[in-house]
């Protein structure tokens, strides 16, 4: 017979007991594991947008644009006045971007990498009522914006097309095959995109060469927005390469928008573990306890194994032994506990996340949950072993 | 093989103080049966609990075989729980969780001893209770109970037994049976120094100490009790 083997049958005999202990456990795992899942994922949705949508930097005039800035929180920028980049900078971008990517990534071919879309913004009327019409690239901006979808008709493939977002489209009274002037330019709406949620729902799209002409902006652009597909790609540096060498234009990298977002995730998840510490300090001092009790109630077994030829070291393990199938049965359940509270609580502070079981944090609630159900042991083992044999009899 | 000398045992201080044992002094021969008596409150089990160990004393000197125990650390305890006394309570202190065999197993797991089933097989077996092996305490009856713990107590082969009040919670016609093992193992040559109030049950033994407010006030041997 092993020590273990006495601790199996003794938890057997007293299951309750154990499960309560194991209670308090579950409670302190469960918020940690729950609020590390519930960081982990509304990190991972940042990420995904990033990854899913939109440049990776975007181009702009350089002196016309204000930032608007709360403290720390970008607020995006505000366009002063009328402003444009040559159509020239293109190339000059499109080599930075490039040679960038290729020196990164050791690429030796000259094929184009980035994705290069340049827009031009024009504020006009049509059907008498105020819109923006969007002058784009059409195979490079549908490279971009992977998530576009056409609600009816086609994408743009002729000079005299549009594409209309679908509540410029309710709003103007437009459908499939109707006439939109530009100034005196006349283009034919090709298709209706559907619904993005994002400011494309109420824009009109024209490839940039139309509306250059219609309104006498030739070889202008507003923005470029510069999108490579890789994660290791060097947007920053290839931010730093434009700026430094393209006078009057101004690259921002979007991560350094997003680094706003990230760092206020950074703090409220700061917020949490705090709370969660003080839970698990909470559990803590509820499964000292009952690892107290649980110790108390069992003097007289004590008694009984030191006056057969235990030694304390024994006895400590024996409890020791205990307070670990503690943790790993609390560890287990509040790992799912902790994963069902991130579930629920998640849709709450992040719209859009998406919980899963996160496997690598199993080993972390088992380890957390046999740390705390170790540590409550321990001081009582201790003290238990320190009463004399004839007094633990004594003390029925 | 077991000396007492001048032992005292004093609980609490000032005026709750009470004095368990004053100043006792006994010698203990190998393969002898001592039967320790008097009415409660007399410092039977605090001697008992003294000799083994259990409990420390307040002043005075415990030699077994020829070294002094009394003011042993914890880890020199524990090696003489491992071999050298045994014990029988009266409430016999199984553990609940374990079968009978696990229960008279305890003290080998606890040393770490190999082989150790046939050993504990065979120690059930000596107290016949080899078909009661793998029920539990509570499935067992008192004197059950009692044959398990006194098997336990074997299995180490210990020098001395310390057994106190060993039949108290039994009928008679049970205790007799306990008392018969008693009887058998010192016809073993096991030494045993066993603690009761009872005077029928005191006969078995050789020698009868009696106490009373801590003080050996009478030894009758087998030749004063003219048997």
């Amino acid at each position: 017979m092993k020590l273990y083997q006495i601790v199996a049958k003794d938890i057997l005999r007293r299951k309750k007991r154990v499960i309560y202990s194991a209670l308090g456990v579950v409670v302190g795992t469960m918020t940690v594991i729950g609020i590390l899942t519930i960081a982990l994922a509304g990190e991972a949705r940042i990420y995904n947008q990033l990854e899913k949508y939109g440049p990776n930097l975007t181009v702009i005039p350089a002196i016309s644009n204000v930032d608007m800035r709360l403290g720390d929180l970008s607020l995006g920028t505000l366009a002063v006045g009328e402003n444009y980049i040559s159509e020239n900078h293109l190339t000059d971008i499109r080599q930075i971007a490039d040679g960038e990517i290729r020196q990164a990534l050791g690429i030796q071919d000259n094929v184009n990498i980035a994705t290069i879309a340049p827009k031009l913004y024009i504020n006009t009327e049509v059907n008498g009522i105020s819109v923006i019409i969007v002058g784009i690239d059409p195979p490079e901006e549908n490279k971009i914006k992977t998530w576009w979808r056409i609600r009816e008709g086609k994408y743009l493939d002729r000079g005299d097309q549009a594409l209309v977002g679908v509540v410029a489209a309710e709003l103007l009274g437009l459908k499939v095959g109707d006439k939109v002037t530009l100034s005196s330019n006349d283009t034919t709406v090709s298709g209706i995109l559907d619904e993005s949620g994002s400011i494309d729902d109420f824009q009109i799209f024209v490839p940039l060469v139309t509306l250059q002409k219609a309104f006498g902006k030739e070889g202008l652009i507003s923005s470029i927005d510069v999108r490579a597909l890789c994660s290791a790609c060097p947007v920053e540096v290839i931010a730093d390469g434009i700026n430094r060498n393209i006078p009057g234009v101004r690259a921002v990298a979007v991560k350094q928008v997003v680094a706003a977002e990230m760092g206020m995730m950074d703090r409220v998840n700061k917020l949490m573990l705090a709370l969660a510490g003080i839970t698990l300090a909470v559990g803590l001092f509820g499964v000292v306890n009952t690892m107290m009790a649980s110790v108390n109630e069992r003097i007289n077994d004590i008694g009984i194994m030191r006056a057969v030829g235990a030694s304390r070291n024994q006895i400590i393990k024996i409890f020791i032994y205990e307070a670990i199938i503690v943790g790993i049965v609390g560890g287990i359940f509040g790992y799912v506990a902790g994963t069902l509270l991130a579930y629920i609580v998640a849709p709450l502070l992040f719209e859009g996340t998406v919980i899963t079981f996160i496997p690598q944090y199993l080993p972390l609630s088992l380890a957390l949950a046999t740390l705390i159900a170790v540590t409550a042991t321990v001081y009582p083992a201790f003290r238990a072993t320190r009463i004399k044999v004839a007094d633990s009899f004594r003390s029925l | 093989m077991l000396q007492i000398k001048h032992v005292s045992k004093i609980y609490g201080e000032g005026a709750t103080k009470v004095v368990a044992l004053n100043n006792v002094s006994l010698q203990v021969n190998k393969g002898d049966f001592i039967a320790v008596m008097g009415p409660s409150g007399s410092g039977k089990s605090t001697l008992l609990n003294i000799i083994g160990g259990l409990d420390c004393l307040s002043s005075g000197e415990v030699i077994l075989e020829g070294k002094r125990i009394d003011n042993l650390d914890e880890n020199d305890l524990v090696s003489i729980r491992r071999g050298k006394i045994a014990y029988v309570f009266q409430q016999y202190h199984l553990l609940p969780s374990l079968s009978a065999l696990e229960n008279v197993l305890l003290p080998l797991t606890f040393c770490g001893a190999s082989k150790e089933r046939d050993k504990a097989a065979d120690m059930l077996k000596k107290v016949g209770l080899e078909k009661r092996a793998e029920h539990k305490p509570s499935e067992l009856s008192g004197g059950e109970q009692q044959r398990v713990a006194i098997a336990r107590a074997l299995v180490n082969e210990p020098s001395l037994i310390l057994a106190d009040e060993p039949t108290g919670n039994m009928d008679q016609k049970t205790g007799g049976q306990i008392l018969h093992l008693f009887d058998e193992l010192n016809k073993d040559g096991h030494t045993i120094i066993m603690v009761t109030h009872d005077t029928e049950i005191a006969r078995h033994a050789e020698e009868m100490i009696v106490l009373q407010d801590g003080q050996i006030i009478d030894r009758i041997n087998r030749e004063r009790r003219g048997e």
